[in-house]
């Protein structure tokens, strides 16, 4: 109760309490909150004895209400760290401290404007350490963070502070994450994993997307086409843009990756001069203006705040630095996502090659052909420039190209089956990515019979099922007796009246003639509107939610080829 | 309140109602449970990367399927995968979900699940921990993701597109598990996504393909309702005996066969046999302590009633002649909509015709017409105040005309005007 209150009053005061540096009153420290204080800090360092003492608490202190007492007053508390008890010292501060402590008051409080925290900071300021003893100094600061810390009333118990438990902060945690001083990992796992012992777990991890092969086959010609316009770019010392496009699973963005580790490698034996790789997904940024954040955050490893991040790369990219710096070689896959209404992140990051000091290179990658005349304004196109380049489908004879180099050294494929994957994926989409998951599931198949079986027509007719056959027909088999009825009665309607959309009290009329020809058991509205809503949360049949029972619209989501197909044959 | 003295039949009633609620075992489907378990299996003790849909209809048991599996693999979560779930309404944007995950995981951002900092700085730091871990090093993650189509209409799909892409690169190996009831979810993924997800749907459907479905649900009944010996309960052997055998009986039963093959016929899932069930085993007494075929009746002819003759039988008379009064404004004007006047001229012209239908004043009808109105029954063509008076407001019938036959027939006590009136349109 006492707590509470404290707090409430606390909360009054600092609000119009504006000077950092308050005045303290003389009085303001009794006897007793001397000794509260001693307690207060007791418990609340006991609590983190393993720690070295250095992170101290500033605490604030409140204003009181007295009038016209000027005096600073400062407050040290000494510590000894082998029995780990605190004892304060009270005495007035010197004038000349008085700077010091505004001085620091400032920047504790523009430090606070850039991060608007919501927890407790610790302040880290071991002044002097004095043959193991620390001083820990209780500067009045302005901080609201700490106000429940304030002493303010003499008459009043301080609350014990909630998390003096804990190693870290979450704050400071964010705080060096924020700076790149903490890596980020994930747990690692105790076991070790399986060895690919068997040939066709080889060839099942060798076949798995992300296994990156040394060379990429069926793209040596465009390799060559980005590798040379990056050395020239890198040789002449000037800046310039690209824009590569094609369809997903072509393989873009594993082609610009190997050149730039080609060009690396390139630089170490010293054939062209050294370059920063920057590297930007525009489906890994929450929104575009993130793109600042991210090129400042692989440049510096710092992560600021976007506003920050512009100036910064105007700064570096406009301004005329003291030093030369390394040429930049800036990659944007997903361009299309980055593109916003104002389109103010594509204008600047095509816009800075063209005036930079600094030689940037600008990669850009999106997937359809025509992006820059169809989404970008004028002045962004012309920035784009006519550098181009299209990565077509990949063609049955690639596919299988790629398929069979990716076996090599296992012979556990058969070649005719990689040869109808192949042609299937080609005839559909051209997708890399789909023919290496068929092979892969077909491997997997195949293993069911046993670790050394060879993967043949069959296994692979049995993946490419599994992987791109419709699944319409066979749910509409599975459906009960009445789901079946309303599947057929909708069907009718659609044929008596000609039009696709039908309402459900005529689909119900329908319903109940079907059910007394084939002598089933009629059924009432909310059975039927029930079924009705089942079989549009799957979707054969679309549903229209915001009209009422009766007039629900209900439009067929199948063609009624596959509803006869699908029930005759039983 | 029921005579409940006996103790053999309060713990019989207990142990089935915790049997019918609580039966976390998968039946049948065993080949779709292997490819599942194959997946997760594969990832864990692996570290390869997948994902995979589970695709079903409503009730068929795909929640079932997946806990089951993450049953026989709890052994490795302790050591060697995390657990991620994700519901789509739960989860109704990748801020809420990535927060989740990030708690989940146990990042170093998030202290006792709570994630601090905003979600661009989330996103970028899941990302760099994604990208830190590789295979054979650290711990395999397994994302399960309910309602998978509710997270196909955020933003972008970051969140799907960001899983994906890592299950397709050398990074952390992770599972995405989808589970969803939409037969046509791929096509609601953009393409890049769609090229990034690998292609393997599960279906799960009810039918199972085949034909004998009685006998799997007899079998199941069986499973229900049966005491095996080895069960642990407080019920003497000799009434256990006269249990089991009173339910095989009934399950003999011909005409019991047939209601549950009527039941089967409306709806194939476990559920609404559940429902049914348990209402059944609720009305076990000293008296009435077993199992009969017209208990279960009764409760199916409930589940098939028609809410709306329910709703019918309720009206005053007055109302009830309304709604008659508008059938026949439908019948006669082709399903036109009307408003209050024409209602409540026709209404008159009835009223008058028999003398004895007590006349009532307007307002009194006004507010059997507002009655109907606010039982849905009949609802307005425009929404909200379109700046008509409520007398002249357009309505359309929402019910029936065979409904309100039908409640007319049930109905005892009605004027034998108004029957009459309901058979007949010409006043």
């Amino acid at each position: 109760m006492l707590n509470m209150s404290t707090r409430k009053s606390l909360r009054l005061q600092s609000r119009g309490d504006t000077t950092p540096a308050t005045p303290i009153h003389t009085n303001f420290y009794s006897p007793r909150l001397r000794s509260s204080v001693k307690r207060n800090l007791n418990s609340s360092f006991g609590a983190s004895e393993q720690e070295p003492l250095s992170p101290t608490k500033v605490l604030k202190s409140g204003s009181t209400p007295a009038k016209g007492q000027k005096k600073n007053e400062k407050i040290t508390l000494i510590i000894d760290k082998k029995n780990m008890t605190c004892r304060p010292l009270f005495y007035y501060e010197s004038s000349e401290s008085e700077d010091d402590c505004v001085a620091k008051s400032r920047i504790l409080g523009k430090r606070k404007v850039k991060y608007p925290a919501k927890y407790t900071d610790v302040y880290v300021s071991p002044k002097k350490t004095v043959r193991g003893i620390e001083e820990l100094h209780f500067t009045p600061v302005k901080n609201k963070l700490l106000e429940k810390d304030v002493f303010n009333d003499g008459s009043k118990t301080p609350k014990t502070p909630r998390n003096s438990s804990k190693k870290a902060t979450p704050r400071s945690t964010i705080k060096q994450i924020r700076e790149g001083t903490i890596t980020p990992k994930v747990q690692s796992r105790i076991k070790a994993v399986e060895l690919n012992n068997t040939p066709l777990k080889m060839a099942r991890s060798q076949l798995h997307v992300s296994y990156i092969p040394t060379d990429l086959p069926c793209r040596e010609k465009e390799h060559e086409d980005i590798l040379s316009f990056l050395e020239g770019k890198l040789l002449d010392k000037c800046g310039g843009c690209m824009y590569i496009s094609g369809v997903p699973g072509t393989g873009k963005t594993a082609t610009v990756t190997s050149v730039i580790n080609h060009l690396l490698k390139a630089v170490k034996t010293g054939e062209i001069p050294n370059f920063q790789y920057v590297n930007l997904n525009g489906m890994k940024l929450t929104e575009p203006r993130q793109a600042y954040v991210e090129i400042v955050k692989q440049l510096t490893g710092k992560t600021v705040t976007w506003e920050q991040a512009q100036n910064t790369l105007e700064e570096i990219f406009t301004k005329k630095a003291k030093k030369m710096k390394l040429p930049i070689i800036l990659l944007v896959d997903e361009l299309d996502i980055i593109c916003t209404k104002r389109q103010d992140v594509v204008y600047n990051i095509l816009d800075w090659p063209t005036k930079s000091i600094t030689q940037l290179i600008v990669i850009t990658i999106a997937n359809t052909m025509d992006l820059p005349e169809r989404l970008l304004m004028n002045r962004v196109t012309s920035r784009l420039g006519l550098t181009r380049l299209t990565f077509q489908a990949y063609t049955h004879k690639q596919l299988q190209e790629i398929v069979t180099k990716r076996l090599f050294g296992t012979n556990s494929f058969n070649p005719d089956a990689v040869q109808l994957v192949a042609r299937k994926v080609a005839s559909v989409s051209g997708d890399a990515r789909r023919a290496l998951d068929i092979c892969r599931r077909a491997a997997e198949i195949a293993e069911v019979e046993g670790d050394d079986t060879l993967v043949t027509m069959s296994h692979v007719n049995e993946a490419l099922k599994a992987m791109i056959t419709q699944p319409k027909v066979r749910a509409i088999k599975n459906c009960s007796r009445l789901e079946q009825y309303i599947l057929q009665a909708v069907i009718s309607e659609v044929e008596r009246t000609g039009i696709e959309e039908t309402v459900f009290s005529n689909v119900y009329k329908m319903l109940v003639s079907l059910c007394a020809v084939n002598g089933f058991n009629s059924v009432s509205c909310t059975i039927a509107l029930r079924a009705i809503s089942k079989l549009g949360a799957c979707r054969l049949l679309l549903v229209d939610q915001k009209c009422h029972d009766v007039d629900e619209r209900i439009i067929l989501n199948v063609s009624p080829d596959d509803v006869y197909y699908a029930l005759k044959e039983e | 309140m029921k005579n409940l003295s006996d103790k053999n039949i309060i713990n019989l009633r207990k142990f089935l109602k915790n049997n019918i609620l609580n039966n976390t075992d998968f039946m049948g489907q065993e080949n779709e449970r292997q490819q599942v378990y194959d997946l997760l299996h594969r990832t864990i003790t692996s570290g390869e990367s997948n994902s995979a849909l589970l695709i079903g209809p409503r009730a068929s048991g795909k929640t079932t399927l997946v806990n089951n599996v993450l049953g026989d693999l709890q052994r490795f979560f302790s050591s060697d995968a995390v657990l991620v779930k994700l519901h789509g309404l739960i989860h109704t944007d990748d801020r809420i979900a990535l927060k989740s995950i990030t708690a989940q995981m146990n990042l170093e951002n998030a202290v006792d699940g709570k994630v601090f900092g905003s979600f661009a700085d989330n996103l970028t730091f899941l990302l760099a921990c994604l990208k830190s871990g590789e295979r054979g090093v650290s711990k395999s993650i397994i994302f399960i993701i309910e309602e998978f189509d509710l997270f196909c209409s955020h933003h972008n799909q970051t969140l799907l597109y960001n899983l994906f892409d890592v299950s397709q690169s050398a990074q952390t190996p992770i599972c995405v598990l989808g589970i969803t009831c939409r037969l046509d979810v791929i096509e609601l993924l953009e393409k890049r996504v769609k090229s990034r997800f690998s292609h393997r749907q599960i279906f799960l459907f009810l039918g199972n393909d085949n034909d004998n479905h009685l006998d799997q649900r007899l079998e199941r009944l069986q499973k229900f309702l049966l005491i095996s010996n080895h069960q642990s309960l407080d019920i003497t052997p000799a009434f256990r005996k006269q249990w089991n055998s009173s339910v095989n009986t009934l399950l003999q039963n011909r005409n019991f066969k047939s209601l549950m093959q009527r039941l089967l016929d409306l709806d194939l899932s476990e559920r609404s046999l559940k429902n049914i069930l348990l209402l059944v085993v609720s009305e076990l007494n000293d008296h009435n302590n077993k199992l009969s075929y017209d208990t279960f009746l009764k409760q199916v002819e409930l589940f098939e009633r028609d809410e709306t003759v329910q709703v019918l039988q309720d009206l005053s008379v007055l109302e009830l002649c309304l709604i008659i009064t508008m059938k026949h404004h439908c019948e006669i004007y082709d399903n036109q909509p009307m408003n209050f006047e024409m209602v409540f001229n026709r209404y008159l012209k009835f009223a008058n015709a028999n003398s004895n239908i007590q006349t009532v004043e307007r307002p009194v009808i006004m507010k059997a017409f507002e009655q109907i109105q606010n039982l849905e029954l009949i609802s307005a063509l425009t929404t909200g105040n379109s700046g008509v008076q409520k007398e002249y407001q357009l309505f359309k019938l929402l019910v029936l005309p065979h409904q309100i036959s039908e409640a007319v027939k049930k109905i005892t006590g009605l004027p034998t005007e108004v029957t009459q009136y309901a058979n007949s349109s010409l006043v």
